[in-house]
């Protein structure tokens, strides 16, 4: 197998792009797609201060790591989740790999700045551990970049995942999921604009890069997600894609490109009235935002 | 050879040489769901691998409910 540039001995095969690359031009074929990406959905300004959302896995390691070649300047934020010594463990690699470069990592940690840890709001609320994970996040790394005058919160979500969220909102024809399911959910009031530089990028390309920049990273499986309906997507879409290479990225590039207008606000009239939250201040549609009832239940118990 | 799965992570003695494709064939995964890596270096699915290596396949799948990594 050749490099698809230079002829010399490629490392890593892309199928759905019918190539192969060596190590150099397969980094240069990264950073081509999340410069294509940042540029085609207007994800970054020339003056926004960018947070990357850290977790210590490969992507958010690989994106922090690309958006620095990039040229944006990104700090970091981790959020310590409280998941034993899988989170012990995902905080080191994301201290060594800012400590290595210089960078600026912040972080948060559920247990002692919340009151709780994922295993707890897993168990208070008896609802899969994600649930909890993924809102604690996302009101987190929001709030965090609105008290701290970042622009924007870099995530890490790729191609695969972008995938197999759609595919579980189309399975469920989730209006209101699929109307959110965008590259860049822009800025508004009591929100930061959230992107997703990575969503041209598969994550075997994440994991490649990774190895080959000699990026180290969690790569043990957060021991709460094991056996999840996203995995399980996952599985589904790669048992496709390995006898149809192309197959996830006409999934979610298509819907991007021509999908997604069936689901705008005209479309489907789900504009949520929002207020301020009662305990925190962060927009809500309730009286309490969904995070502080989370963080109630599970420091009650 | 010494092939390293993970997730649970394992250890298995394969007889070389064998391609790659053959090594994920003969194992049942997905080439989409991993990595090989042989010694410290990354392989290509046509890169045959010798008795002495030392092989690591990587998941590269992870991930909760639309969480990023």
């Amino acid at each position: 197998m050749k490099c698809r540039v230079c002829r010399g001995p490629a490392v890593i095969d892309v199928r759905r792009h019918n190539a192969a690359f060596c190590r150099d031009h397969f980094v240069v074929h990264c950073r081509e797609q999340v410069r294509r990406a940042l540029s085609d959905h207007h994800m970054l300004g020339p003056d926004d201060r960018v947070l990357v959302a850290v977790s210590g896995g490969k992507d958010s390691l690989a994106l922090w790591d690309l958006l620095v070649e990039l040229g944006a300047a990104p700090d970091g934020l981790y959020l310590g989740l409280g998941i034993g010594e899988y989170s012990d463990e995902s905080g080191q690699y994301a201290r060594a790999f800012a400590d290595a470069r210089g960078l600026t990592l912040h972080e948060v940690d559920l247990g002692a700045d919340w009151g709780f840890t994922v295993p707890d709001a897993a168990a208070a609320t008896r609802r899969v551990p994600c649930s909890a994970c993924g809102l604690s996040k996302r009101h987190l790394f929001n709030t965090f970049a609105l008290e701290h005058g970042y622009d924007v919160v870099a995530t890490g979500h790729n191609l695969d995942d972008e995938a197999a969220v759609l595919l579980g909102n189309v399975l469920r024809w989730d209006v209101e999921y699929l109307r959110r399911q965008a590259p860049v959910l822009p800025t508004a009031p009591g929100f930061v604009r959230k992107v997703k530089p990575l969503v041209r990028l598969g994550e075997r390309e994440m994991a490649a890069y990774c190895v080959l920049q000699r990026i180290d990273y969690q790569v043990e499986e957060c021991p709460m997600a094991a056996g999840n309906r996203h995995l399980r997507f996952k599985d589904v879409l790669n048992s496709l894609e390995d006898s149809s290479p192309g197959t996830k990225a006409a999934f979610v590039q298509g819907f991007i490109e021509r999908g997604h207008a069936y689901f705008d606000d005209d479309q489907t009239d789900a504009s949520p009235d929002l207020r301020r939250c009662a305990e925190c201040g962060a927009p809500t549609t309730a009286e309490v935002c969904a995070f502080c009832r989370l963080r109630v239940r599970a420091t009650r118990s | 050879m010494k092939v390293l799965l993970r997730n649970p992570r394992r250890e298995l003695e394969i007889a070389g040489p064998i391609t790659v494709t053959a090594l994920l064939q003969r194992l049942e995964l997905n080439p989409e769901s991993v990595l090989v890596i042989a010694g410290d270096e990354l392989v290509a699915r046509d890169a045959r691998l010798d008795d002495a290596t030392n092989v690591e396949i990587r998941p590269v799948i992870s991930g909760g409910e639309g969480t990023a990594s």
